[in-house]
């Protein structure tokens, strides 16, 4: 606990620092408000555009295998930690899961879930 | 000798902003209007005057205009500029009125000499006068943006204030757009932006903030009008610019995307350089006349005047001697060399294949800077050495194989129909490259892989040419010409061949036909960009090399 | 003192960065640099997500300092000994995505949202490939704890020992901190500099700060992971480790330079096709070497 106490402190310093810099730059100088200076900036044309929109994302295919393989990962790694100590049990049984995760990878690919959509 | 820069921040010089100038000063970045590739056509490195090149305004200090610009591209420029964050330069590099910019900070000559020194005056200008007690605001027509209001979901239902639309009962959206003069109406809209519910962080994917405050829609509501999509799914689609000044493509080539997510839906219409168009040529004098052909593509200005000299032979009935004739041969297939280089050199920096990008780069203005056609001997084993390379690259056959194909055949030319094994070339049946044997290079394919192939060949074959031409100049003689007389050529220029039927009206030339390759390819942009990623949407463009300054109309 | 490395370190990243872009070498280039971007104004752009767009650069920095913070610089020297150490370092670095996103979806640009979405693609092309090295390394270690992953080096270091995957994991990290050739978010002539675009001034300079820091802690955790981090004979153990990490970064660095920019779609499909099966193999390997050894 101690040590997460540790790495919060860090991140709260790092943070601190990022605002340090915002504030040396403030202490420089801060933004003249112009014409058309703050419209987002596309190659020599001011027509911005809402892009906020539904993005039509073309990988939803892969991301629906990753979340299974985010989950197989979650068992994996105490697997790993005792792997050794339980010998040819640990990796028979292991093989079986990953085995059939990999089945799943294989249907997914037959049926054309892994490309472009 | 002025003593600040013009967009210098505002704040009374002290200790910590003068480091901050001198550090300023020896990190230069510039954004090139029209862009790199014209710079580096005019044999000027821009890295070695000591200036970085920027992909974006937002991340340049100086804006650099380089030759005289068009109208169209002038304006571009001063968007970039107002975009610029302070503090920021002008150079003018050869330009002449550079208005509605403000006036240049530092102007030079064209060459690399006066480059080095415009950028030293440059770095001392920063150091001194980055930051100023008074600024003043850059203002100019072209920047004035107008707002007009428009339903999310429909959006051609448009109105000049706040409604809601008739079809849906959507509240309507301000929308900006360039064009348009002083706008009361746009301080409204900035400040009701302010009040969309922008502050919650949505985790959902769904973009409420433009459609205003609705209260619930769900998803399938939201989208129902929009067109399907190549996978059947309705989302919303977003239109974006890939304006005059993208760093991926040929300086001042604009074309607007409306995109579909990363994929490409519609293509709206490609412009070339706005204000310089065919008229820009009426009432030039036969004397003048190949000059001002050579200075409207800036790309290829030899291919161009040699173009004119010979509609203007022919309409005066004269035949080239054979020793002009080799000299234009050894003049062209240089240039050829040049531009094809620099076509892989801009090409690589949108492949994001740095080594390619740079090293074509440096070639190509050591090509151009070469004196006579024995320095340019004696970089054809380094080219060559470059050309074997760069075939051999990994991942790059993967990366180009399929993208760019032309439907049919069309009436494309140059090295894109080479490369769909179609054998046209305006050299075939010239006198001079008979001589010196000269055989098209063909590839099959016609995809962008090819078409690089087909470039790469080229640029050896060019310099084999130049070598066994033995010359790479040649002296112009102007025939002389009676009113009347109609004359018609045809060079090959890189990118393909162009046309020219000329006639003479009391010394003025009055040009009846200008048929340029990239006219012509730049229909084909729909079909190269269609429904592809916008990454291979933008390669299959820059595979037909299509120059913006030869696009008529 | 983990800062003062960690800085360090970043610094010389930027170094080696410009020397591999520029062809330059200069000690005090990023400095420089540096401080001309402090010096130049922060645009913020008119309409923006403003939580999104000013959490972006501090979250690149942030995560890579606390996957630095479980990465042992030598036997003493680590700020944070988790006993899950090498799960850490994943759970860390999944905020680069997050920040990415958020700096695609602020500033409503229409190249940054391009840019965003495309490094969640290659997110969920490179995920995997982070992961499942580490549990092969993990097994050799029988501990999470990254010190412990050092010390089962001794023999013979991981990148010998699962060369299969060094070699995945070593492309995993240049894909996480988006160095060429998978630099989809920042593409300079693909989208005008992309998910950057739209930052200016100090923010620029934090988001620049805080990816070199990524690549530096990416490189340590290669070496960390696969080569050894402090082993060696005759430097002190903090020596080896920063000059097997500088080493890493070069290559990373030089190796994108040569290849051109690989598409959102081929990342996802090698990563996917090639990549998960040859490292469900190389668990499979370890598996079997390390049950052969016993």
């Amino acid at each position: 606990m101690q040590q997460y106490a540790i790495l919060l402190g860090m991140v709260m310093a790092t943070v601190g620092l990022v605002v340090s810099l915002g504030a040396v730059a403030r202490a420089i100088g801060r933004a003249r408000e112009e014409k058309a200076k703050d419209v987002p900036a596309t190659s020599g044309e001011l027509s911005p555009e809402p892009v906020w929109v539904r993005y039509h994302v073309r990988y939803y295919g892969y991301a629906l295998l990753f979340l299974a393989f985010d989950m197989e990962m979650a068992f994996m790694y105490p697997w790993a930690v005792v792997f050794k100590e339980l010998g040819l049990v640990a990796l028979l049984d292991m093989g079986v899961f990953l085995m059939v995760l990999f089945l799943g990878l294989l249907y997914g690919w037959s049926q054309g879930a892994l490309g472009r959509q | 000798m002025k003593g600040s820069l013009s967009g210098a921040r505002e704040g009374r010089p002290s200790a910590l902003r003068r480091l901050v100038a001198k550090a300023s000063a020896d990190d230069l970045c510039a954004f090139v209007v029209p862009g790199p590739d014209v710079a580096r056509a005019r044999g000027i490195d821009l890295g070695a005057a000591g200036l970085g090149v920027a992909a974006t305004p937002r991340h340049a200090g100086v804006i650099l205009l380089l030759g005289e610009l068009p109208a169209g591209l002038k304006k571009a420029a001063a968007v970039a500029y107002a975009q610029m964050p302070r503090p920021r330069a002008v150079l003018a590099v050869g330009a002449g009125d550079i208005s509605p910019l403000p006036g240049p900070d530092v102007s030079v000559a064209a060459t690399q000499a006066d480059l080095a020194a415009g950028v030293d005056e440059l770095r001392r200008l920063f150091a001194a006068g980055a930051f100023v007690e008074e600024t003043t605001a850059f203002y100019a027509d072209e920047i004035e943006t107008e707002t007009t209001y428009a339903c999310p979901m429909h959006p051609g239902v448009t109105s000049g204030g706040p409604g809601s639309c008739p079809r849906c009962g959507m509240d309507l959206v301000p929308r900006e757009s360039t064009g348009g003069s002083g706008h009361e109406g746009h301080h409204g809209a900035h400040d009701s932006h302010a009040g969309m519910g922008h502050g919650s962080v949505d985790e959902d994917a769904g973009g409420h903030g433009d459609h205003g405050d609705m209260g619930f829609m769900s998803m399938v509501e939201m989208t129902q009008g929009t067109p399907r999509s190549s996978d059947g799914l309705q989302m919303e689609w977003a239109d974006a610019p890939f304006g005059p000044l993208f760093p991926g493509l040929p300086g001042g080539l604009a074309m607007s995307f409306t995109l579909d997510g990363d994929t490409v839906a519609v293509v709206k219409a490609m412009r070339g350089i706005d204000g310089w168009g065919p008229e820009s040529l009426d009432d030039v004098t036969a004397r003048e006349f190949p000059e001002r052909l050579a200075f409207l593509s800036p790309l290829s200005p030899i291919a161009y005047r040699v173009l004119a000299l010979r509609a203007l032979g022919v309409a005066a009935g004269a035949e080239t001697d054979e020793e002009t004739l080799l000299g234009q041969v050894g003049a062209l297939e240089r240039e050829r060399a040049a531009s094809h280089l620099g076509w892989l050199s801009g090409f690589g920096r949108l492949l994001g294949y740095s080594w390619l990008g740079e090293n074509a780069g440096r070639l190509q203005v050591a090509l151009l800077r070469a004196a006579d056609a024995g320095e340019v001997g004696r970089l054809e084993p380094e080219v060559g050495k470059f050309v074997r390379r760069v075939i051999r690259t990994p991942l790059l056959a993967r990366r180009l194989e399929g993208i760019g194909t032309l439907p049919g055949d069309a009436e494309i030319s140059g090295p894109v129909a080479r490369a769909s094994g179609l054998a046209r070339d305006a050299r075939a049946q010239g006198t001079g490259y008979r001589h010196l044997g000269f055989e098209p290079v063909v590839r099959d394919g016609g995809d962008a892989f090819a078409r690089l192939r087909v470039r790469l060949a080229e640029i050896e074959q060019s310099l084999g040419l130049v070598r066994r031409a033995g010359v790479v100049s040649f002296t112009e003689v102007k025939p002389a010409a009676n009113a009347g007389d109609v004359g018609v050529a045809t060079v090959e220029t890189p990118r393909g061949a162009a046309t020219l039927r000329v006639t003479l009206r009391e010394d003025a030339v009055e040009v009846l036909e200008l048929r340029t390759p990239s006219s012509v390819h730049q229909g084909f942009v729909g079909a190269v960009a269609e429904q592809r990623e916008v990454a291979d949407a933008l390669v299959g463009v820059a595979s037909l090399d299509i120059s913006p300054w030869e696009v008529t109309g | 003192m983990i800062f003062l490395v960690l800085a360090a370190g970043a610094y010389f990243v930027a170094v080696l960065e410009r020397w591999a872009t520029k062809g330059r070498f200069s000690l005090k280039g990023p400095v420089v640099s540096g401080l001309a971007l402090l010096g130049r104004e922060s645009l913020v752009p008119r309409k923006l997500d403003r939580i999104f767009f000013e959490a972006a650069p501090p979250l690149v920095l942030v995560s890579a300092v606390l996957a630095a913070a479980v990465l042992p610089l030598a036997p003493g020297l680590v700020v944070a000994d988790l006993a899950t150490g090498a799960l850490f370092v994943n759970a860390a670095l999944a905020y680069v995505m997050v920040a990415l996103l958020m700096a695609g979806w602020g500033p409503d640009g229409a190249y940054a949202m391009v840019a965003g979405f495309r490094f969640l693609g290659q997110l969920v092309a490179y995920s995997m490939l982070i992961v499942m090295p580490i549990t092969a390394v993990a097994m050799r270690a029988e501990s999470l704890v990254t010190t412990v992953v050092v010390t089962s080096q001794a023999t013979l270091w991981n990148a010998a020992y699962q060369p299969l995957g060094f070699v995945l994991y070593f492309l995993a990290a240049m894909a996480v901190a988006f160095l060429p050739p998978f630099d989809l978010p920042v593409a300079p002539g693909e989208l005008a500099g992309g998910v950057e675009a739209e930052y200016t001034g100090w923010r620029l300079a934090a988001m620049r700060l805080g990816r070199a820091t990524l690549v530096f802690t990416l490189a340590l955790s290669v070496t960390v992971f696969y080569l050894g981090g402090w082993l060696g004979p005759v430097l002190p153990p903090w020596a080896w480790t920063v000059l097997k990490t500088l080493v890493v970064t070069a290559v990373m660095l030089w190796l994108g330079r040569y290849v051109p920019r690989l598409r959102e779609a081929d990342v996802l499909a090698w990563g996917w096709k090639y990549g998960i099966p040859l490292a469900l193999l190389n668990i499979f390997y370890v598996g079997v070497v390390l049950l052969g050894a016993a």
